[in-house]
């Protein structure tokens, strides 16, 4: 570190007489209430107070530019007739319009919202129940296994969502997917005729198969991070009492990393609520099977492929505002537990 | 743990069953994936676990009647300038709020929280119009500025957790030495939070190469495509071509798959807190 102090760059020199006017002329100064000792000392408040914003702000800027102002815009879009035009598009206040029509739909009661909330459900309590199993697993395990699991659920979390969901599609694909020819072989359905993609329930079945695994990574490694916080000395109290393994866990394990449960119990289900390619890239799920609209989907179907913007937009305020919900929660339980020190 | 675990026989097959499912539940997607890519019969292989033979005529057919080196392409230039971008920005911010103490330092973290939250599907449609209007629709720039915005919660969060962990004391020191704040950033904070710097903006590439719905909806030329929506166009209406599906997506997984490896342990507990999957 020496070196590289050393052998610096040009801009050295220069900087070198800001800092000792703005940093430490007053305290290497002791004589006080000279002229020179306030101008330093209003300087060093100046730079104080501006430097975190500056260095703030092409962040905060690319930020609201990218992601706040599209959400305001959205807002507006979900109160429009929005047309394109030559030239650009025109928008014609409709004002709750949208939204009327939205919530009065029954493809929104009978469809939509079931297949979101209970897709969203099935996938958070698989996900913790699965990620649970193994962070236990994890934890009993030698050093070399815990390593090759360890590695082995990494690859499962960084499987892309796109070419993971591909090789899903792969495995249950109409007569030559691997789980096609399996079911065949036992007799259990016809694979001649039998398309898993059709009909909502597989289809959903084979996308809970798909998001749990690409999600329960995630809930693994974190619940066997809080898993190694636990001070064994507890187990041992627990056993000496004569706990079985099913009572340590609920009467030790979950009260203790209790915090640990409701962030990733929270994180999965804003993932779980707004998933979307996994289900888009699927067979029918590109809008030609309206069974499987998820919100996410349903939105983005009115927008793109029924040019209705506003139908759109105010579909996706409506998601917004769900996940929002969950995100107070969320970041209400980070402050209770003052695990966060912001 | 052993010394609670009375290591009886049937625990052990136990916990070598759990272990062995574990493993096949995780990798066996890999696994079918990766020899369908390289089976010569990949159509017709049904329920062989093995494949018929080894071939890269897969490969062959999407680099040379799919141009998918295109998209690759594609896919490596966006993630590049998104690093590049991400990495500055997200290390400045993370400065400000892990190093100084202002009003509102909060309420910035908490908005940052608040954003990466928001679903992608809300943001596709308004900025979609806005890069139409900007005339930035099957760019490449378009699409990385969207990007650079993504990964920065996530990596602002990620980073502050870094400079954190550096030393107050040590900047000290420097000022002692005589540098000004630029060259304490330059000389001394940049070279300790380099590693971090390295593992989140590896994380700020893995967005971008994954992303799906924006380069899907942005880029209408297909010489313009990103390799995850590349590989979209090889799926046939009622038949696939799962050999070359599954060479491209084999192409696409594997970088990320060792890139996440190897960052994942110097990431830690930032990952609780970002949201990570797209």
């Amino acid at each position: 570190m020496k070196d590289t102090l050393i052998g610096g760059s040009g801009r050295a020199a220069r900087d070198t007489e800001d800092t000792l006017a703005a940093g430490r002329t007053a305290p290497a100064n002791p004589g006080p209430g000279t002229d020179t000792d306030a101008t330093a000392l209003r300087r060093r408040r100046r730079v104080e107070l501006t430097r975190p914003w500056l260095l703030l702000a092409p962040a905060l800027i690319v930020l609201a530019g990218l992601l706040l102002w599209p959400l305001v815009q959205v807002g507006k879009l979900s109160l429009q007739d929005y047309e394109v035009k030559f030239g650009g598009g025109v928008g014609t206040f409709t004002g709750f319009d949208h939204y009327a029509d939205l919530l009065t739909s029954g493809l929104l009661w009978k469809t939509v919202l079931p297949n979101t909330v209970f897709f969203a459900v099935a996938c958070v309590g698989l996900t913790i129940a699965l990620g649970t199993l193994v962070a236990l697993l994890l934890n009993r395990l030698g050093t070399t296994w815990r390593l090759i699991c360890s590695v082995a659920i990494l690859a499962a979390w960084a499987m892309p969502a796109v070419t993971g969901t591909y090789v899903w599609i792969w495995l249950f694909q109409p007569q030559d997917g691997l789980f096609s020819q399996l079911a065949g072989a036992a007799g259990l359905i016809d694979p001649e005729t039998t398309n898993w993609f059709t009909e909502r329930l597989p289809f959903y079945a084979i996308a809970t198969v798909n998001v749990v695994h690409h999600g329960f990574p995630f809930v693994a490694i974190t619940v066997l991070a809080g898993l190694l916080t636990i001070p064994k000395e507890l187990y041992e109290a627990g056993m000496i009492d004569g706990a079985n393994a099913w009572q340590r866990f609920w009467k030790i394990t979950v009260p203790t990393i209790k915090p640990v449960f409701l962030v990733v119990t929270i994180l999965s289900t804003i993932w779980d609520f707004k998933v979307f390619t996994q289900i888009f890239v699927m067979p029918g799920g590109n809008g030609s099977n309206p069974d499987v609209y998820n919100l996410g989907v349903f939105s983005y179907i009115e927008a793109f492929a029924k040019n209705d913007y506003g139908a759109g937009s105010a579909a996706a305020v409506l998601l917004t505002l769900l996940l929002l919900a969950i995100t107070v929660v969320y970041i209400r339980t980070l402050f209770r537990q003052g695990e966060e020190e912001l | 743990m052993t010394s609670l675990a009375t290591r009886g026989p049937a625990r052990r097959i136990g916990l070598g069953a759990a272990v062995a499912a574990l493993l096949v539940f995780t990798l066996f997607p890999v696994y079918w994936m990766v020899s369908t890519a390289f089976d010569p019969k990949a159509l017709t292989r049904g329920s062989d676990l093995l494949p018929s033979g080894v071939t890269l005529d897969h490969f062959q057919l999407v680099f040379e009647r799919g141009n998918f080196g295109t998209y690759l392409l594609n896919s490596a230039i966006v993630g590049g300038a998104t690093i590049l971008a991400a990495a500055v920005l997200s290390l400045f911010a993370a400065i400000a709020v892990a190093r100084f103490r202002f009003r509102f330092r909060t309420s910035v973290l908490i908005m940052i929280l608040i954003v990466q939250m928001v679903p992608l599907e809300a943001l596709v449609i308004p900025l979609f119009i806005q890069m139409r209007d900007y005339e930035m629709l099957n760019s490449l720039l378009g699409l990385s500025v969207v990007y650079i915005a993504l990964s920065l919660p996530f990596a602002i969060w990620t980073l502050r957790g870094f400079v954190a962990t550096v030393p107050k004391e040590v900047e000290e020191a420097a000022y002692i030495d005589g540098a000004s704040w630029p060259r304490m950033f330059w000389s001394v904070l940049l070279p300790l939070v380099a590693p971090g710097l390295v593992a989140t903006s590896i994380f700020a590439f893995i967005t971008a190469w994954n992303e799906f719905v924006f380069a899907y909806t942005f880029m209408k030329g297909s010489d313009k495509y990103t390799a995850a929506v590349g590989i979209y166009q090889f799926f046939g209406e009622n038949s696939t071509a799962w050999g070359p599906v599954m060479a491209s997506s084999t192409l696409v997984t594997l970088p990320v798959m060792i890139f996440f490896v190897v960052v994942h342990r110097k990431l830690g507990s930032g990952l609780a807190a970002g949201a990570v999957k797209g």
